[in-house]
């Protein structure tokens, strides 16, 4: 153990000394600052919509970079400037060695975190009490809760596709579940979101008025509201948790005003945000959960340290990277060769389906199936995305936390053992 | 395995392996040696012939094809016996940007030495390879002398056992080259055992109690220096203040019974001891400079008038 705290504090002072850290620190922190300067259409809250998300992204982005140049080739520069010949000749094991460079590593992607945390935090701060906004009121962590169930009901309800679509006028009505709605340890207020689909027999109609009916079912007292709702835009509604006396659950009835005002839902369209957290503490979640990445790309990059090249192992990490980002879309396109090849064979649009075809085999065989294996074998990077919590002002769960570092645990435990047996056999000529 | 033996090497074959393209090597070909512990043990041969392929075998820098190595009685992979090993590679290969006391305190830690008794082993060291006046001077400012110099301390930080030295005398000056035959002599006397790898062979002829050479990776010829270069048939006789007349008699004398003078000349001092003579007269007076009052600022400003006056002349 002490040997493993020997080498990180040594690779941590490498990377002070070689000042590539300072580099790092010192982009990272124009790149915040940056922020605070874009242009910005909307409100006064979008400004600091866009601070926070400039924010993340930069953390995000300077963070992985600095996990990669620095891991990625602190081993093969040891092993090139023969610097482990001197260190693998005293009593430390390899594995021990490996264990000493990712701590090292931890501690160097650590602290760049907690300047880049530290003066993003400071960022959004100042940009909310520059906005006007109430003692920096825009920045609340709302707790989200998704319906338990939902019925639609009624002469006019029809499905297409994955929507449900009613009228208005008493001809149809959607009915909305939601619980686990403990108001006593959330104060602030209970807010009603709804992402409607809108339609309406009226030329030149945007906005359609819809009723929504709010039912305590423990207390049976009824209360509603109506709001306006335009296609596809989020409209919300604002209501004191004394609604929520006495109980934990809650049914929203909500259908449209008027006969010929349709509204279209899934189970996604109705959401219910309940008091606020601490922006700090959310913060911090965030940076968490945007560090765990870090912890993996470490790990990704000393595997590749174990037996590439600096130049090679720094394109693999930045390969994974990538194509880590672009997991869905890997997917999908492993999708379409298929259709592209089933296509023509199902309905053998020309002669040339009958015989082999080497364009179909190469799709196959060189570009779908090699997608499709990467897209399940790479991490995806996706998982780490907390940006749209910020955005939408959104409470962080604890088990996204717990997810992203279970997600790094499984990576760390497929490449840790294959870093230890590649690096036990790699020979130092 | 006999105590008395500190390396024991057992047909030990090496063969880099081909890739994409490149042929394979034999770098080194069914080694057997033993060297016994309390022994200079100097391995000997042109570049490429194994030596260095040998040393990294016995720490487990490389992996034999065949054959086998003990240590201290262990196998080379044994990562408890490194603690007993100092090892001093051909490159000079430390971190940069440390200085003298940074890295040796690095390597002491890494051999889990104390505090205490690191400070006190840094001390020793940085004054026994004379590095006093640079140890606050990060590493990349040395000379290659200086590097040499700071890669045999850590060689011996651990207090070794075992010491493997590869080229140590590389890079160094005379003096530098004679102080380090002297840590290394005081090593043996110590009773360690070390392992010298160098093609300086004059060094190696000096400091050695037995010898290998290697060529091409096999074991050409193995013994004491004593048995592999004495003459018995030959005996040299150094005779000083003796006229022409007196050596004309001797000369005589000796064909009288029967003996044949191969040569007869006047020997010479060897370069190294004239460049020694001459530094540690320079040295010498420089101190005494010192005592009488003389301070190093004033010297570099003798210095500086000197070169300027010459500068005017010119």
């Amino acid at each position: 153990m002490r040997q493993i705290l020997v080498i990180a504090k040594q690779t941590f002072r490498e990377a002070v000394r070689n000042k590539i850290l300072l580099i790092f620190v010192i982009l990272s922190l124009i790149a915040i600052c940056c922020s605070f300067f874009m242009p910005v259409v909307g409100g006064s809250g979008e400004r600091i919509k866009i601070v926070e998300s400039m924010c993340l992204r930069s953390i995000t982005f300077f963070g992985i970079l600095a996990a990669i140049l620095i891991s990625a080739s602190s081993i093969p520069t040891d092993i090139e400037d023969k610097l482990l010949w001197t260190i693998t000749t005293k009593p430390i094991s390899r594995i021990n060695l490996i264990f000493g460079k990712i701590t090292g590593f931890i501690y160097i992607i650590g602290l760049l975190l907690l300047i880049m945390g530290s003066a993003s935090y400071a960022l959004i701060r100042f940009a909310a009490s520059r906005q006007d906004v109430q003692n920096g009121k825009e920045l609340i962590a709302r707790v989200k809760f998704e319906p338990s169930d939902l019925q639609v009901t009624g002469k006019s309800a029809k499905n297409i596709g994955d929507v449900y679509w009613i009228e208005g006028g008493g001809r149809g009505t959607s009915k909305w579940d939601f619980e686990g709605l403990s108001y006593k340890e959330r104060p602030g207020e209970l807010e009603i979101e709804a992402k409607l689909l809108v339609e309406s027999k009226k030329r030149f109609t945007r906005k359609i008025p819809i009723n929504i009916k709010i039912i305590n079912p423990y207390t049976g007292k009824v209360q509603v509201e109506s709001i306006e709702v335009s296609n596809n835009k989020p409209a919300s509604l604002k209501l004191s948790t004394k609604t929520l006396e006495g109980s934990e659950k809650l049914t929203l009835v909500i259908s449209p005003e008027n006969p010929g005002d349709f509204i279209g839902m899934n189970s996604d369209s109705l959401k219910v945000f309940l008091g606020e957290k601490s922006f700090e503490y959310n913060f911090l979640k965030g940076l968490t959960i945007i560090s765990s990445q870090f912890i993996l790309m470490i790990v990704i990059a000393t595997l590749g340290s174990t037996f590439l090249s600096l130049p090679v192992n720094i394109l693999f990490c930045l390969f994974i990277f990538f194509c880590g980002n672009i997991i869905d879309f890997m997917r999908d396109l492993s999708t379409v060769i298929n259709v592209f090849g089933a296509h023509e064979h199902d309905h053998g649009i020309s002669d040339v389906v009958n015989k082999p075809n080497t364009i179909v085999f190469f799709l196959n065989y060189i570009l779908k199936k090699p997608l499709l294996a990467l897209s399940y074998v790479l991490p995806n990077f996706k998982n780490f995305n907390v940006g749209h919590y910020f955005i939408d002002s959104i409470n962080i769960p604890y088990r996204k936390i717990f997810a992203s570092f279970g997600y790094v645990l499984l990576y760390a435990l497929i490449c840790l053992p294959l870093s230890f047996v590649v690096f036990k056999r790699r020979e130092f000529t | 395995m006999d105590n008395n033996i500190a390396i024991k090497i057992e047909g030990l074959t090496k063969v880099y392996k081909g890739f994409w393209g490149r042929k394979k090597v034999l770098a080194l070909d069914k080694l057997n040696i033993d060297i016994q512990k309390g022994k200079i043990f100097g391995l000997l041969g042109p570049n490429g012939s194994g030596k260095t392929t040998t040393i990294k075998l016995l720490l487990g820098l490389i992996f034999p094809t065949e054959g086998r190595a003990y240590v201290l009685g262990k196998p080379t992979d044994d990562v408890a016996t490194k603690s007993r090993i100092g090892f001093l590679p051909e490159e000079s290969c430390f971190y940069r940007f440390l200085n003298a006391d940074e890295t040796l305190d690095f390597y002491g830690q890494l051999f889990s030495i104390p505090r205490k008794e690191r400070k006190l082993r840094i001390n020793r060291l940085i004054d026994q390879v004379g590095l006093e006046f640079a140890r606050k001077r990060p590493l990349r400012q040395y000379s290659k002398g200086m590097l040499r110099r700071i890669g045999i301390a850590q060689a011996l930080i651990n207090d070794p056992d075992l010491i493997i030295l590869d080229e140590p005398t590389s890079g160094l000056d005379p003096i530098g080259t004679r102080e380090t035959k002297d840590i290394i002599l005081a090593l043996k006397k110590q009773g360690k055992t070390v392992l010298l790898c160098s093609h300086l062979l004059s060094d190696v002829q000096d400091i050695c109690d037995r010898i290998a050479i290697l060529d091409r990776g096999k074991l050409q010829i193995a013994g004491t220096i004593d048995e592999l270069l004495s003459r018995k048939d030959v005996v040299e006789v150094l005779i000083r203040n003796l006229s022409d007349e007196a050596i004309s008699e001797v000369e005589a004398f000796i064909k009288e019974k029967q003996g044949e003078v191969i040569s007869i000349k006047t020997p010479s001092n060897t370069l190294e001891d004239l460049f020694l003579k001459i530094v540690q007269e320079r040295n010498s007076s420089f101190r005494d400079r010192n005592k009488r009052g003389y301070e190093f600022d004033q010297i570099g400003s003798e210095a500086m008038s000197r070169s300027n006056k010459t500068d005017q002349l010119n």
